[in-house]
C-alpha cells in the first residue's frame, strides 16, 4: 500500500511538471495547428537559463538564500524561455503559415534539434548532466508513508495555480477572448478586429513563460539537468494534451496528471516494469488517437482540420 | 525566375565579365598563403610562387584557372544565355576562393595568413574573391536570356540514325557524370590525419562542380539531357546501371568508398519505401526506421548467428523475404489503426509505433533483439561460393572489400526504384496521390481509401524490410541503438531534401545525408546542429526538395504542373477577358459599318 | 553611379590593404615547438594511431577523454622521439555510440595508409562491428573501455572460452571479475545482507550487474530486486519508489557516473540512505559532484593513484596539457593503450621503415608487452585480456574518493 501511494505521489509531482509544458502544447495547437515539437526544448532552456542565471549572476552569497535565488532563477529562465519562443514563432514558424502541413512539422523538428545542439555545444559542460541547486527549503516532507521532497510540493502547488490563472486570463480577459476567436476562425477575429500575428505570439509568450518555470523547478526537484529532458518531457506533454483533448486547458492538465499516474503506476505494476513505463504512455497516446481523437475535453470538429 | 538587379549599366557588364575572368586567371597564379600552415602544407601547393608555371596548378587552383579562361571565352564568344553562364561561373569561383580562404584564415590564426606575413605575400584568395563577385555583378548586368531549348533530334537526324546518335549522346553524358561522381567522392582524400585538410578541399571542389553543373544547365545541355533520357528511357535506365556497377572500377574504388556507398544504398532503398508512404500517399511517418529494423532483427535471428536465441540458419535469399515479410506485415499492422487519423495526429501516432519498437528492442523483447548486448557476429553474406566480405576480382582489376555488398545494393536499388515506378504509374499509384492531395474527394470518387493506405504502408514497410536484412549483414550485427527516433527524421529529411514522391529524390537526399557527414568529419561535433538548421532552411527555402515532384513543385510554389505561375495565369485570364470586352465593342461599330 | 562605383573600389582597396596589416599564428617552426622539434628525427614519415570513441552525442564526456588521453600520450612520444625516424598523430573518429558510424570509422582507420593502432572503443555494442573490420586488416585494436567478456573470449565465455579477435586487446578490467570482486567486498567486508540492483540497461551496466549477483548469491547474500534505468533519465523516483519497500541495506548501480550522481542523491532523498556502489563507470569526481553521498563505493582497475607515480605523472601531465574536458573515467586506461600501441610500434621499426605489411609484428609485441601505466601494471594474456587483475575499492568520505581496499580478486 505504502508503494501505491509513493507511486501515486511521484506521479502526481511528474503530472505537474507536464501539466505546464503541455499547457504551451495545446495553446499552440489551437491557435496555429501546429505540433510545436520543439517546446520540449523551450522547457530545456529555460531550465538552463535558471541554471546560467545561478551559476554567473547571483553572488555567491545570494546563492544560498533560495527566496532571493528561486524567484531570480524563474525570472530568468522564464526570459530565455520566452525569447527563444518569440524567436521560433518570428522567424521558423510565421513565414509558413500557409504551408502545407509536413513544412512546419519538419521545421518544428529541426528546431527541437538544433536547440538541443545549441545547448550542448556552447552551455560550458553540458554534454553531461549538470548538477542544479535545489533552491528551495531542502526537507523531505512525511506524510505517513509517502515522502515528497518539499520542491515537489511546490512543483504542485505552482503549477495548479498557475494553470487556474492561466484558464481565468484565456476566459474572462480581452486578449483571452481575441485568443480564443483567433483559434476558432482566425479571418473572422481579423474582420473582428483582432491582430491575429499579435495573439499567436502571446500564445507562445504564454506557453514559453510556463514552460520555463516548469523547466527552473523540476531542475531544483531533480537536482540535476541535461540537454535531453526536453525531448522526454515533451512527448509525454504532448501525449497529456491529446488525452486531455487538444486545444482545452483543463484537459491538458488534467490529461498531464494522468499521464503521470500512468508512467509511475505503470512501471510498478505492469509487466515489464519502469523498463516499459514509456511503451505504456505510447500505447496511450495510439489508443487516444485511434479511438477518441477529440480527447477527453475536445470538441470533435477540432480534429478535422 | 527574376533578373538580378543589375548594379550597372549595362554597358559595364562584358568589361566587367572580362575583369572577372582575368582576375580569376591572376588569382589562381598568385599564392594563397603567406607560410606553411602548422597542421601541414595545404594542398595543391598553396604557396606556389607568383605567375609560375600556370600548367602546374592543381586542384582548387586548377579549378579556378579553369573558370577564368570559361568566363574569357564566354564573354567574348557568341554563347547562349550568356548571363547564367557567367553567372554561375561567378559564383563558383567565389566559393572556392572564400571557402579556402576561411580556412586559411582560421588555421593560419589570421587575416596575414591570405595577405601578407614575414615578407611573404600571398592575395590569392581575395584576388579570387573579388573576382568572383565582379564576374557575378558583370553577369546581372546582362540580359537574362530563357535557358536555351536544344531539339531532341540530335544533329537533325531522324530515325535509327537519329537513335544512335542520341544514345551516343547519353552514353557520353553519363560516363561524364560518373567522372564527376567519383571525383567528388575521392575530393580532398579520405580525411583524417593524411589528408587533414579533406573538409575545405572538398567544399571547394563541390563549388566546382556546383560552377560546371550551373553553366551546363544554363547552356541549356542538363535540360536537354534529362529530355533525351525521357525520350530513350530503357537506354538510359540501363547505361545508369551500368555507371553505378562500374563505380568500383573508378577512383573512388576503395574498400571506405564501397563501404560508404552501400550504407548509401540501404538508406536510399529504405527512403524510396518511406517515399511511397510520405511521398506518394501523403502520409507522415515519423517512425519509419522501426520497419528497417525490424527487417533487421528477423535477419539477424535467421542468419546462425552464435547469439541469435532463434537458431535457424536460412540462406540469405530466403532469410531477406522472410524480413521483407514479417515487415510487411507489421507495416500493415501499423498502418489499420491510423486510417481514422490524419496530418499532424497521424505523424505523432507514427512516431509513437516508432519509439515502442525502439524501447522493446532495447528490452530484448522475447529474446529476439538481444537487448543491450546486440546481436553481433552475423556472418557476411554467402552467394554463389563467395563470402561477401572478401576482395573479388573482375575483369582483370582487383575490386575493393565489399563491392559485393555494393554491386548487391545496386541492384536492390535499381529493383525498388523499378517498383517505385510502376507503381507510381499504376491505379493504386494514383489512388495514392488522389489520396494526398485530397482524401475527401478520393473517396467521393470511389477510391477504396482504407485498403489504399495499408497497401502503402505495407509495401513501405516491405521495402525497408529488404534494406535492412542487407544492412545488418553488412554490418555484422543488429543492435537497438541504429534504430533511434534521429533517423527516422534523417529519413524524413533525405526524402523530403532529396524531392518527395521522385526516384531521384531520395537517392540523392540519401547520398547527401551520408557522404557529406563522411567528408566532413572535421566538423563532427557541430554535425547535428547543422542538420537541425538545414531543416529549418530547406522548408523555408525550397521545401520541394531539390529534384521535385512536378505536381509537388506547383503545390509549394503556386504554379500549375506545368509550371506557369498561378497568378501569371489569372492575370492571363482577365487579360483575355479584357481583349473579349473590347473586341465586342467594336464588333458592334464593325457591324454597323458593314450594315449587318 | 560612377562615383558610387569609384568610392567602392577605394573602399575595398583600403580593405585589403588593411587585412595586409594582421596578424597570423606562425609558429617560429613548422609544426610547433622549435627546440625539441629539432631534436627528433621525422624523416621517415608519419605514422598515425587511431582513436575510436563517441565524441559527440550523450557520452562525449567519456569519448573525449579517451582521445584526449591518447593525444597525451602521443604528443609525449613525439616529445621524446620514441619511434625512430617517424612523427606520430591521432587521428580521431566519431563513433557516435552507433554501431555502423563506428564501423565507418573503422573502415575509415583501415584504408588510411600509416595507421598502426586503434584506441578503441567505448561501448561494448559498437566495439562488435568494429572488431571484424580491424581484425580483417591485421590493425591492432586496444580498448580502454569494452568490459563485455565475450570479446575476447566468445560467446560461452564461461564455459568455453576462444578468442575470437588476435589483434583485440583491453587495458581495462572485464564484468567478470569487477562485478565479483564488489560482491565479494559489499557483502563480506560491509556485511550487507539484502542488496538492490539498478542497471541503465545498456551492455555495460548489465554485464556488470549479472556478474555482481552470481557472485552475491554464491556468498548468501540477497538480491532483492533489480530495476532499470532509461539511458537519459534524470528522475528516478518511480525505480526508486519500486526499490523502497523491499528495504535493502545497499543499492549496487551498473551504468555510468553521470546517472549515477544525482541517482545516489534522490535515493538519499527519498529516505533510503543506504550506500550505493558501481563500477569503474562511477568511479569519476564529477559522481560526487553530481551527487554522490558519502558512503558510496565503486571499484576500479589498479592500485590507487597516489601509490603509483606513473598514475601521479599521468594526472599532472593531463592538467598541464590543458584539455578541455576531464579525462574522465577512460581516460588513464587510453593512455595506457595508447602508450603500449607505442611501445610495440617502436620495438617493430627499431630502425627499419614501416611499411602495412608490417602490421602484424605491433600485434605480437603487444601480446608480449609489460610495462608501468597510470592504471599499474599492464600486460595482456593469452585472450587479450589485461593481466592486472589489481582491484581497488574506493569510498566517498569527505567529499572525495578514497581507496579502502587493494588486492585481486581470486575466484
Amino acid at each position: 500500500m505504502g508503494t501505491l501511494l509513493q507511486q501515486i505521489a511521484n506521479g502526481i509531482v511528474l503530472g505537474a511538471t507536464i501539466g505546464l509544458i503541455a499547457l504551451g502544447y495545446t495553446m499552440v495547437y489551437g491557435i496555429i495547428q501546429l505540433i510545436n515539437f520543439a517546446h520540449g526544448e523551450v522547457f530545456m532552456v529555460g531550465a538552463f537559463g535558471g541554471l546560467a542565471i545561478y551559476r554567473w549572476v547571483l553572488p555567491e552569497s545570494w546563492q544560498e538564500q533560495w527566496y532571493i535565488a528561486l524567484p531570480l532563477m524563474l525570472l530568468g529562465g522564464v526570459l530565455v524561455a520566452v525569447v527563444i519562443a518569440v524567436l521560433m514563432e518570428r522567424f521558423a514558424y510565421r513565414p509558413l503559415r500557409n504551408a502545407p502541413r509536413l513544412a512546419p512539422l519538419i521545421t518544428a523538428l529541426g528546431v527541437s534539434v538544433a536547440l538541443q545542439e545549441a545547448i550542448r555545444l556552447w552551455f560550458p559542460d553540458a554534454d553531461a548532466a549538470q548538477p542544479f541547486p535545489r533552491v528551495f527549503i531542502d526537507k523531505q516532507i512525511d506524510l505517513g508513508p509517502i515522502e515528497i521532497s518539499a520542491s515537489g510540493l511546490l512543483l504542485i502547488v505552482v503549477s495548479i495555480v498557475l494553470s487556474i490563472l492561466l484558464q481565468a486570463y484565456v476566459s474572462q480577459s480581452r486578449m483571452g477572448r481575441a485568443m480564443r476567436a483567433t483559434s476558432q476562425d482566425r479571418d473572422t477575429a481579423r474582420l473582428m478586429g483582432v491582430n491575429p500575428d499579435r495573439v499567436i505570439v502571446l500564445t507562445f509568450v504564454l506557453g514559453a513563460a510556463l514552460a520555463g518555470v516548469a523547466g527552473v523547478l523540476y531542475g531544483s526537484y531533480i537536482t540535476n539537468v541535461d540537454n535531453s529532458i526536453g525531448f522526454q518531457n515533451g512527448i509525454f506533454a504532448f501525449t497529456a494534451a491529446v488525452l486531455g483533448g487538444i486545444g482545452s486547458l483543463r484537459g491538458a492538465v488534467i490529461g498531464a496528471f494522468i499521464i503521470g499516474l500512468i508512467k509511475t503506476l505503470g512501471g510498478q505494476y505492469l509487466p515489464g516494469g519502469t523498463q516499459y513505463d514509456y511503451v505504456w504512455i505510447f500505447v496511450v497516446l495510439i489508443l487516444v488517437l485511434v479511438f477518441r481523437p477529440q480527447g477527453l475535453f475536445g470538441d470533435v470538429e477540432r480534429v478535422r482540420a | 525566375m527574376t533578373k538580378l538587379t543589375g548594379f550597372l549599366p549595362p554597358a559595364l557588364a562584358r568589361p566587367f565579365a572580362a575583369l572577372g575572368g582575368v582576375l580569376f586567371l591572376i588569382g589562381a597564379m598568385l599564392p594563397w598563403a603567406t607560410f606553411l600552415l602548422n597542421d601541414g602544407p595545404y594542398p595543391d601547393k598553396a604557396t606556389l610562387q607568383f605567375f609560375d608555371a600556370p600548367l602546374e596548378l592543381t586542384g582548387y587552383r586548377w579549378n579556378l584557372l579553369l573558370f577564368g579562361v570559361f568566363a574569357l571565352i564566354a564573354t567574348f564568344a557568341p554563347t547562349p544565355a550568356k548571363a547564367r553562364v557567367l553567372r554561375a561561373f561567378g559564383w563558383g569561383g567565389l566559393v572556392i576562393s572564400a571557402i579556402t580562404a576561411i580556412f586559411i584564415v582560421g588555421k593560419g590564426g589570421g587575416l596575414g595568413a591570405i595577405t601578407s606575413a614575414d615578407g611573404n605575400v600571398a592575395f590569392g584568395s581575395i584576388v579570387g574573391i573579388i573576382g568572383g563577385i565582379v564576374l557575378i555583378l558583370g553577369a546581372g548586368a546582362m540580359p537574362l536570356d530563357d535557358v536555351p531549348h536544344w531539339s531532341t533530334k540530335v544533329f537533325g537526324l531522324d530515325g535509327w540514325a537519329g537513335r544512335l546518335a542520341a544514345w551516343a549522346v547519353l552514353l557520353v553524358a553519363f560516363a561524364a557524370m560518373l567522372y564527376l561522381v567519383s571525383l567528388t567522392l575521392t575530393a580532398g582524400g579520405i580525411g583524417g590525419a593524411a589528408f587533414p585538410y579533406a573538409g575545405p578541399i572538398f567544399l571547394a571542389f563541390l563549388g566546382f562542380a556546383g560552377g560546371l553543373l550551373g553553366a551546363l544547365h544554363g547552356l541549356g545541355i542538363t535540360g536537354w539531357i534529362a529530355r533525351l533520357s525521357e525520350l530513350h528511357r530503357a537506354f538510359s535506365i540501363v547505361v545508369l546501371l551500368l555507371c553505378a556497377l562500374a563505380l568500383p572500377f573508378t577512383d573512388a574504388g576503395s574498400q571506405y568508398w564501397m563501404q560508404v556507398a552501400a550504407t548509401i544504398g540501404v538508406y536510399a532503398a529504405t527512403a524510396i519505401g518511406l517515399n511511397i508512404v510520405v511521398g506518394l500517399a501523403g502520409l507522415l511517418d515519423l517512425g519509419y526506421v522501426a520497419f528497417l529494423g525490424i527487417g533487421a532483427f528477423v535477419a539477424a535471428n535467421l542468419s546462425g548467428a552464435v547469439a541469435s536465441t532463434v537458431g535457424w540458419n536460412l540462406p540469405f535469399p530466403l532469410a531477406a523475404l522472410i524480413s521483407a515479410a514479417v515487415a510487411g506485415i507489421f507495416g500493415a499492422i501499423v498502418g489499420s489503426p491510423t486510417l481514422r487519423v490524419r496530418g499532424d495526429y497521424l505523424a505523432i501516432v507514427t512516431l509513437a509505433f516508432g519509439e515502442i519498437f525502439y524501447r522493446t528492442a532495447q528490452n530484448d523483447i522475447g529474446n529476439l533483439t538481444g537487448g543491450a548486448s546486440a546481436i553481433p557476429g552475423i556472418p557476411p553474406i554467402s552467394m554463389f561460393g563467395t563470402a561477401f566480405n572478401e576482395s573479388v576480382t573482375l575483369l582483370g582489376t582487383e575490386l575493393p572489400i565489399g563491392v559485393l555488398y555494393y554491386f548487391l545494393i545496386v541492384l536492390v536499388v535499381a529493383a525498388v526504384m523499378a517498383v517505385f515506378a510502376n507503381l507510381k504509374n499504376s491505379r493504386i499509384g494514383r489512388a495514392w496521390i488522389a489520396i494526398r492531395e485530397d482524401e475527401d474527394a478520393a473517396r467521393a470518387m470511389g477510391i477504396a481509401t482504407g485498403r489504399a493506405k495499408i497497401l502503402a504502408f505495407l509495401v513501405g514497410a516491405t521495402l525497408a524490410g529488404l534494406a535492412g536484412a542487407i544492412f545488418v549483414h553488412k554490418l555484422g550485427t543488429a543492435s537497438y541503438d541504429s534504430f533511434k527516433f534521429l533517423e527516422s527524421v534523417t529519413l524524413l529529411a533525405a526524402v523530403i531534401l532529396g524531392g518527395m514522391g521522385t526516384i531521384p529524390g531520395a537517392v540523392l537526399g540519401a547520398s547527401l545525408l551520408f557522404v557529406l557527414p563522411e567528408k566532413l568529419r572535421e566538423f563532427e561535433d557541430y554535425r547535428l546542429l547543422v542538420f537541425g538548421l538545414a531543416l529549418i532552411f530547406i522548408m523555408r527555402f525550397r521545401p520541394q526538395g531539390l529534384v521535385p515532384d512536378r505536381v509537388r513543385r506547383a503545390e509549394f510554389a503556386g504554379e500549375t504542373a506545368e509550371g506557369k505561375s498561378i497568378e501569371e495565369i489569372q492575370e492571363q485570364a482577365v487579360l483575355e477577358q479584357e481583349a473579349e470586352l473590347e473586341r465586342e465593342h467594336e464588333a458592334p461599330a464593325t457591324a454597323k459599318e458593314t450594315g449587318r | 553611379m560612377r562615383n558610387q562605383t569609384v568610392k567602392a573600389a577605394s573602399l575595398v582597396a583600403a580593405g585589403v590593404l588593411l587585412l595586409a596589416a594582421c596578424g597570423t599564428n606562425k609558429e617560429e617552426a613548422p609544426a610547433g615547438g622549435g627546440d625539441n622539434q629539432a631534436a627528433c628525427d621525422t624523416s621517415k614519415g608519419t605514422l598515425v594511431v587511431g582513436v575510436i570513441s563517441p565524441q559527440s552525442g550523450e557520452l562525449s564526456a567519456l569519448g573525449l577523454g579517451i582521445k584526449n588521453a591518447t593525444d597525451l600520450a602521443v604528443n609525449q612520444a613525439n616529445e621524446k622521439c620514441t619511434v625512430k625516424g617517424y612523427k606520430l598523430v591521432v587521428q580521431a573518429e566519431d563513433d557516435q555510440k552507433n554501431p555502423q558510424i563506428g564501423a565507418q570509422a573503422a573502415t575509415k582507420l583501415a584504408s588510411t595508409p600509416g595507421v598502426v593502432g586503434v584506441v578503441s572503443t567505448l561501448n561494448s555494442s559498437v566495439s562488435q562491428s568494429v572488431q571484424p573490420i580491424l581484425d580483417q586488416a591485421g590493425i591492432l585494436q586496444i580498448s580502454p573501455a569494452n568490459t563485455n567478456d565475450t570479446l575476447t573470449k566468445g560467446e560461452n565465455f564461461d564455459t568455453a572460452p576462444k578468442r575470437p579477435y588476435k589483434t583485440y586487446f583491453r587495458t581495462c578490467t572485464v564484468d567478470s571479475l569487477q562485478g565479483p570482486y564488489a560482491a565479494d567486498y559489499l557483502i563480506d567486508k560491509a556485511g550487507k545482507k539484502n542488496i538492490a540492483i539498478i542497471t541503465d540497461g545498456l551492455t555495460y551496466g548489465e554485464g556488470l550487474a549479472d556478474t555482481f549477483t552470481k557472485e552475491a548469491e554464491k556468498k548468501g547474500a540477497k538480491i532483492v530486486t533489480r530495476q532499470k534505468i532509461g539511458e537519459k533519465d534524470t528522475d528516478f523516483s518511480s525505480q526508486i519508489a519500486a526499490v523502497k519497500p523491499f528495504k535493502p541495506d545497499a543499492v549496487y548501480y551498473g551504468g555510468q557516473y553521470p546517472q549515477a550522481g544525482p541517482l545516489s542523491k534522490q535515493l538519499a532523498g527519498a529516505g533510503l540512505n543506504v550506500p550505493l556502489m558501481g563500477g569503474d563507470g562511477i568511479f569519476d569526481d564529477n559522481f560526487i559532484k553530481l551527487g554522490g553521498k558519502d558512503g558510496d563505493l565503486a571499484t576500479s582497475v589498479g592500485a590507487p593513484t597516489e601509490e603509483l607515480d606513473s598514475a601521479k605523472a599521468f594526472v599532472d601531465a593531463y592538467g598541464k596539457a590543458g584539455y578541455k574536458e576531464g579525462f574522465s573515467a577512460y581516460g588513464a586506461f587510453a593512455y595506457d593503450a595508447a602508450n603500449a600501441i607505442i611501445t610495440s610500434l617502436s620495438k617493430t621499426v627499431g630502425d627499419k621503415e614501416w611499411s602495412d605489411s608490417m602490421r602484424a609484428d605491433p600485434v605480437k609485441n603487444t601480446q608480449e608487452y609489460s610495462g608501468e601505466g597510470a592504471t599499474g601494471k599492464v600486460a595482456f594474456d593469452e585472450y587479450g585480456d589485461s593481466t592486472n587483475k589489481v582491484l581497488t575499492v574506493y569510498q566517498v568520505s569527505g567529499g572525495k574518493w578514497d581507496p579502502v581496499q587493494t588486492g585481486e580478486f581470486g575466484g
